[in-house]
């Protein structure tokens, strides 16, 4: 038999084809969109809550959030007005490198004029850098005027997160979203998403 | 084509049969010209099992296969997971629309005499696939572990314990426990997700190679290959690209749209697809007031309740499918297809008809004296339908059947 | 052929086959009709707050979460929170695992109150919505109610203040004869014949008339149908679209396989 392809015939596959393919993407929705985090995921990287009131000056504590370490410490009013001596030392003292939520706003690098909400991450390898605040000399530094060393491979943040120059730790310790009511402090969220 | 194919295509023709391939199966693939709309089930039945492994796998990111979690991850994947109950739904309508589509494939091979000679194997392998999905439908009712879940598999594995002798040692074997456990779970998930597609799949490939090696059957029961054109094509047929693939697309359309219907209306399948017990989770305590199989096993269930004995049950159950491999032999017919048979053969498929549908309705429903005696009518002419198919296709008079379709 | 499928189908069709196997609404019979209305989001709010306020003492709905309530309800979450959200360390993201603890509550009730997340997919809506309206007063009983259908039932009344006391009474109703009219006697009254069974409310004890309280009722289990299946809605919306794609999909494939067809037949 003939099997000549009509103008009918292409017409006619091509909105067969048209209406099939136009399909394709509606029916892929579900299984795209199951690999989304589910509401069980959700929940459990939900944000957190802390009161900051009972800090002490110079305390850092540490917040589980989304199975990571969050950093908050409360400053002396010394450490802050001493972060700009620092600068010399460090790789992006403005934190030109990173996405910054807070850029400008507060010296501390979050939305409080008195407390810092960094993410406990290097951001070398993942490791959690330890917390020295004393104003005296260490091992990695003659000089050292506080801040977070991190013991896998030696990277070096001041006291706000802002990373060493000559470390392998390439960027600043990240800032995750964050506000302050009084008191509580959320993490996890901006205010006023919920 | 009258280009020569480009160079990467030659590559790949001369390291795979591509072009021979497609031409022997798809383009030049003969298949009988004049087909009706029972023809179109085998196609729809790969579709199923298509949607079936999609959405299976999909609902694995989900379900958690412990005792302590099944059931509870059914709900998750039905609200915590984003279009979860989309993928729920398909698995569950595709089971049911599985079995649906397979019953009516089945159906059109003994109304058109598909298993004649040649296609003897590809009925064995069909049948074959018939009770691997039996099994896998079994295994994954399961899974969900509510109640109908729980003593439905309860009843279904007693049944080994009626066997004589290795019976109760079958049973904890089965089990992997005294009881109805998370070992019975982790194993039947194995079973459910890996081992019994891969055996399906197998099964599948082989009725495929078998049909395409001897051709597909029609309603007239003609034997095409009788007459050929010169290049040693038969004349009453046409190449399966693209014409029985557009029929199989207007098929695939129909039933879209009744999968949808039932998928998004009614994926409960009013109580029959989606059990209502099993929205309680499984309570070895306290047992659901009926337990009854999913539809699709019905005409089985109902023949077991029939004997009152529960090794004759089994027994029964197991001749109702096995019974089934053997018709290419018990059919003596001169014609293939029922349009051509006699009347005796006629009067017999109704009434096995008949008696499959009333069987089907008695599985689901309480048992009562009435209904017992109905159920032992049922098997009685459901064994009769095919006992007595040597000597009724023998002893009548069958149509000639025609040279060309 | 088809004659003979027909008639021996009609044989097979008699009452006595179908007979009913035992009412779906225990004592009391055919459940009544409910039907669900999952868009009428202020019957869904209102049924959510009696729950809560009635329900949620004993009752879990573990399966689900606050947050997506407050979501698929269009309840703001801060009024959420304040009006239904009773626990201190409660997060919207948390499921609904219920204030009493089972082990209290088996002491207390003899069994511990089911979750009901499931319940209306389990026996139906008109079954829980039957229920819900069939307490009745029976001195025998640990709480001194019995349910027509669920017989038996450990519940208390909760929802008695509301609904009044029932109590089993009896009617006079007048009696059917066999050609189903209704038996006079020869000076043409009905002849009645008492029938007990029959729920009758104790009036002035409840703060709701009939009326109302089976509103209360209807948005409860409005609310319970909800619970029972959230996707419902969306799933009914969805439907019609994809049916509709097949339908054009059917049509479009239908039209080239006749083209095509041309060249055999």
């Amino acid at each position: 038999m003939e099997e000549k392809t009509t103008t009918r015939r292409k017409v006619l596959i091509g909105m067969t084809a048209g209406v099939g393919a136009a399909g394709v993407p509606f029916a892929a929705v579900p299984f795209i969109a199951s690999w989304n985090p589910s509401a069980k995921a959700k929940a459990f990287g939900a944000p957190v809550k802390v009161d900051v009131s009972k800090m002490q000056i110079g305390q850092k504590i540490q917040v589980a959030w989304r199975k990571q370490p969050v950093f908050v410490i409360r400053h002396s009013k010394e450490t802050l007005a001493n972060l700009q001596e620092v600068e010399s030392k460090l790789d992006d003292p403005k934190s030109l490198n990173i996405d910054e939520p807070y850029r400008d706003i507060n010296p501390t690098r979050s939305t409080s004029q008195e407390y810092t909400v960094i993410a406990g991450v290097c951001t070398h390898l993942g490791c959690s850098p330890k917390y020295y605040p004393e104003m005296e000399s260490q091992p990695w530094d003659e000089s050292w005027v506080g801040g977070f060393f991190c013991p896998c491979h030696g990277s070096m943040f001041d006291i706000v997160g802002r990373v060493f120059k000559g470390v392998p730790a390439p960027t600043n310790l990240k800032v995750p979203p964050h506000y302050f009511d009084g008191n509580i402090l959320t993490i996890g969220e901006e205010r006023g998403t919920a | 084509m009258t280009q020569k194919p480009s160079g990467i295509f030659n590559w790949l023709n001369s390291r795979l049969p591509i072009v021979n391939t497609y031409e022997r199966h798809l383009s030049k693939h003969p298949v009988p010209k004049k087909v009706n709309f029972w023809y179109m089930f085998g196609a729809l039945a790969s579709v199923v099992l298509i949607v079936q492994i999609v959405s299976g796998i999909w609902l694995m990111f989900g379900y958690e296969n412990t005792e302590e979690g099944a059931f509870a991850s059914i709900e998750y994947i039905m609200r915590d997971i984003e279009y979860g109950w989309i993928i729920r739904y398909m698995h569950t309508t595709g089971a049911s629309m599985f079995f649906a589509v397979v019953y009516l494939h089945m159906f059109r091979g003994l109304m058109y005499g598909s298993y004649h000679k040649p296609r003897e194997l590809v009925w064995i392998f069909g049948m074959t696939i018939y009770f691997v999905m039996m099994a896998e439908g079994f295994l994954g009712y399961v899974l969900p572990y509510g109640q109908m879940s729980y003593w439905g598999a309860q009843v279904i594995i007693s049944l080994f314990g009626a066997i004589p002798y290795i019976g109760e040692s079958l049973e904890l074997w089965v089990r992997g426990d005294y009881y109805i456990s998370g070992a019975t779970i982790s194993r039947f998930f194995a079973l459910h997700v890996v081992a019994l597609p891969l055996i399906l799949i197998a099964l599948v490939f082989m009725h495929l190679v078998a049909l395409h090696e001897v051709g597909a059957g029609n309603p007239e029961g003609v034997d095409i290959e009788k007459h050929l054109d010169e290049d040693g094509v038969p004349l009453d047929s046409v190449p399966f690209f693209p014409y029985k693939v557009l029929n199989a697309l207007v098929a695939i359309g129909i039933f879209g749209v009744v999968f949808s219907i039932i998928m998004f209306f009614f994926p409960e399948g009013g109580g029959y697809m989606l059990e209502l017990a099993n929205f309680e989770e499984a309570n070895p305590l306290s047992t659901p007031e009926h337990i009854a199989p999913v539809w699709y096993y019905s005409p089985y269930y109902a023949m077991l309740r029939a004997v009152p004995d529960k090794l004759g049950g089994l027994v029964v159950m197991g001749a109702a499918i096995a019974i089934l491999f053997v018709v290419p032999w018990l059919d003596r017919s001169k014609a293939a297809s029922i349009r051509y048979k006699g009347n005796l053969s006629k009067i017999a498929m109704t009434l096995f008809i008949l008696s499959w549908l009333m069987l089907a309705w008695l599985g689901t429903v309480p048992v009562t004296e009435l209904r017992k005696t109905l159920s032992i009518i049922g098997t009685v002419i459901y064994f009769a339908f095919f006992l007595l198919m040597p000597i009724y296709t023998s002893i009548e008079k069958s149509k000639p059947v025609p040279e060309r379709l | 052929m088809k004659k003979f499928i027909l008639i021996t189908f009609f044989l097979f069709s008699s009452a006595a086959i179908f007979a009913a196997d035992g009412a779906p609404c225990g004592d009391y019979g055919e459940c009544e009709s409910f039907k669900p209305q999952l868009n009428k989001t202020e019957s869904l709010q209102l049924g959510a707050v009696t729950f809560i306020n009635h329900c949620y003492g004993c009752h879990s709905l573990e399966y689900s979460r606050w947050g997506r309530i407050a979501k698929d309800l269009d309840i703001p979450e801060e009024i959420f929170i304040d009006n239904l959200v009773f626990g201190q360390d409660v997060k919207l993201g948390d499921r609904m695992t219920g204030s009493m603890k089972s082990a209290d509550a088996e002491s207390w009730f003899g069994i511990a109150p089911p979750d009901l997340t499931l319940v209306t997919r389990l026996h139906g809506s008109d079954w829980v919505y039957t229920y819900l309206k069939t307490f009745y007063e029976d001195s025998s009983k640990p709480y001194g109610v019995n349910n027509m259908v669920y017989p038996g039932a450990a519940m208390p009344n909760v929802l008695a203040s509301m609904q009044g006391q029932q109590i089993l009474s009896c009617k006079d109703l007048p009696m059917i004869a066999s050609n189903g009219g209704i038996r006079r006697d020869e000076q043409g009254n009905d002849i009645t014949e008492e029938k007990c069974g029959y729920l009758k409310t104790v009036s002035g004890s409840g703060s709701m008339s009939e009326k109302e309280f089976d509103e209360v009722i209807y948005n409860l289990v409005n609310f319970m149908t909800y619970v029972g299946e959230p996707s419902r809605a969306d799933r009914e919306r969805i439907g019609w679209y994809v049916i509709l794609f097949f339908i054009i999909f059917t049509a479009f494939s239908y039209l080239l396989f006749r083209e095509y067809q041309k060249d055999y037949h």
